[in-house]
């Protein structure tokens, strides 16, 4: 990260300019991948030697039971939906994103505030309003765009668990059934990442290729994030080089 | 008239009470509640922090001291946002009276104080109805401090503003935030056209302003079909047994 910036006005009180970890994102549509990709990327960078930290939405110790919860009901308004995952966002930001970049982590994220932003606009809430909620937002050091068509999505939905209420939109589209929804949904969602794709300089990587193919350019993506924070490879011998020298 | 943020008007009448703890707004909205009820109007009423999706992560979040100002303001407005969706948003559109216990100037008010940039705060809440008139019920610091005092055992963490360090003492953390909360508030007077009350005036005198306030907006407010079971009750030679069990708060099956 080292420059700290954010999308806004920024979090009150946070007066910290520099932050020596490196902020990830991995962000795309439902059923793309991305928390297969995070749980590789993120063996394959310890093994590296760095230090990693992975979150995602929902998972905050404040809000994400509360959000879970009221998402098993049928009363969550839109405004209320995206206040809720405003609150997790920024208890996973204050309290564990932010101590983890202090300390020189490579925090990887499933998802960040585009997801948030993708799902308020399909859904009609004004896009200057929620621009402007997640301008607390740090501005990360990378964001790759897993970008699969839907075709390539519904197998793997229905291989995994099935068709959520949510991910398919049922809350808001008058589609007779899940699949049709989920296609509707998904297209729409689609439409509006890449509408961000820009705005927000997303690294596009294409999905609809094999998990491994994936794997290797997200490598590639995050080996040039992280390579000026690698220690050197033998502090030990570095430092008698630094004796001999003097 | 109640105003939709984008300036299209709602049927419906919203009545909204602010001031610092103490300061009696809720003992006077109540008053004016049992009068329009009286009158036979359909009145709604909602209250600060009361949504029932969001009441289990303020309390988590207050209870293990999770929130920072930034997470206070966001549950604060899931909860307003819950409330404007579920229960005044419809009401209004119905043509009823909404009567609100605090609404977005408390929000304002806290998270200002709290170092929370104001005009970010005003976006987040620009889905606000805006209120056909917003009392504020304008009160000391000592009167207020007196006034809860007697009425409970000790002040709540987040309550005397203990998150922002301003003292180790509750006592005096209290006093801190709350003058910087009414700074607030008197900034906002002029911005939102508030109507002040002096809430130091006897609790009638309080009331008759309030009244003649609000008397104007009430030709047309819908009025609620209430009393028909008494009717049955009183031609049928029913007691009414069993409508004890049904009763909702306010008095009515």
């Amino acid at each position: 990260m080292t420059e700290v910036s954010f999308y806004g006005h920024g979090l009150p009180g946070f007066k910290k300019k520099r932050l020596p970890g490196r902020l990830v994102v991995l962000e795309g549509t439902d059923g793309v991948g991305r928390s297969t990709q995070i749980s590789l990327l993120r063996e394959w960078l310890e093994k590296e030697g760095y230090a990693v930290g992975a979150t995602g939405l929902k998972r905050g110790k404040l809000a994400g039971r509360g959000l879970r919860r009221a998402m098993r009901g049928h009363t969550l308004g839109n405004i209320t939906m995206n206040l809720l995952y405003a609150t997790d966002f920024v208890d996973r930001l204050e309290r564990l994103i932010i101590p983890a970049l202090r300390a020189s982590f490579v925090v990887l994220t499933d998802r960040y505030i585009y997801s948030m932003i993708a799902r308020a606009q399909v859904r009609g809430v004004d896009p200057v309003w929620v621009r402007n909620l997640f301008g607390f937002a740090l501005i990360p050091d990378a964001v790759f765009y897993l970008q699969a068509d839907v075709s390539h999505l519904v197998p793997r939905v229905l291989n995994a668990r099935g068709f959520d209420h949510w991910e398919s939109g049922m809350d808001f589209l008058r589609a007779p059934d899940y699949y049709e929804s989920f296609v509707d949904y998904q297209t729409r969602l689609l439409a509006q990442f890449d509408a961000m794709a820009g705005e927000f300089g997303f690294v596009r990587i294409d999905a609809n290729r094999g998990i491994h193919d994936v794997f290797q350019d997200l490598q590639a993506g995050i080996q040039e994030v992280v390579k000026d924070m690698k220690p050197p490879k033998h502090p030990k011998e570095g430092k008698k080089d630094a004796k001999r020298a003097k | 008239m109640a105003w939709l943020a984008d300036g299209r008007a709602l049927p419906g009448k919203l009545f909204i009470v602010e001031g610092i703890d103490g300061s009696g707004k809720s003992t006077q909205l109540d008053m004016l509640r049992k009068w329009l009820v009286g009158q036979g109007y359909c009145v709604a009423f909602s209250e600060w922090n009361s949504s029932p999706i969001v009441r289990t992560i303020t309390r988590r979040g207050k209870k293990k001291q999770l929130l920072t100002p930034t997470s206070f303001s966001f549950i604060h407005a899931a909860d307003f946002a819950d409330r404007m969706e579920r229960q005044m948003l419809p009401a209004l559109k119905g043509g009823a009276i909404v009567l609100a216990d605090r609404y977005v100037y408390t929000a304002f008010a806290r998270d200002a104080a709290r170092g929370v940039h104001p005009d970010w705060v005003r976006q987040v809440y620009s889905f606000a109805i805006q209120p056909t008139e917003a009392f504020y019920f304008r009160v000391t610091m000592d009167e207020s401090l007196t006034r809860i005092s007697s009425g409970r055992p000790e002040l709540k963490y987040y309550e005397a503003g203990m998150d922002l360090g301003l003292s180790k003492d509750p006592q005096e953390s209290y006093k801190l935030f709350q003058s910087r909360i009414l700074e607030q508030y008197e900034k906002m007077i002029a911005e939102f056209e508030l109507r002040v009350i002096d809430a130091a005036l006897p609790l009638l005198a309080q009331h008759d302003q309030v009244r003649e306030i609000v008397q104007p907006h009430l030709s047309g407010a819908l009025l609620a079909e209430r009393r028909g079971w008494r009717e049955v009750l009183a031609t049928e030679a029913l007691e009414g047994r069993y409508l004890d069990e049904i009763v909702g708060p306010g008095g009515e099956p």
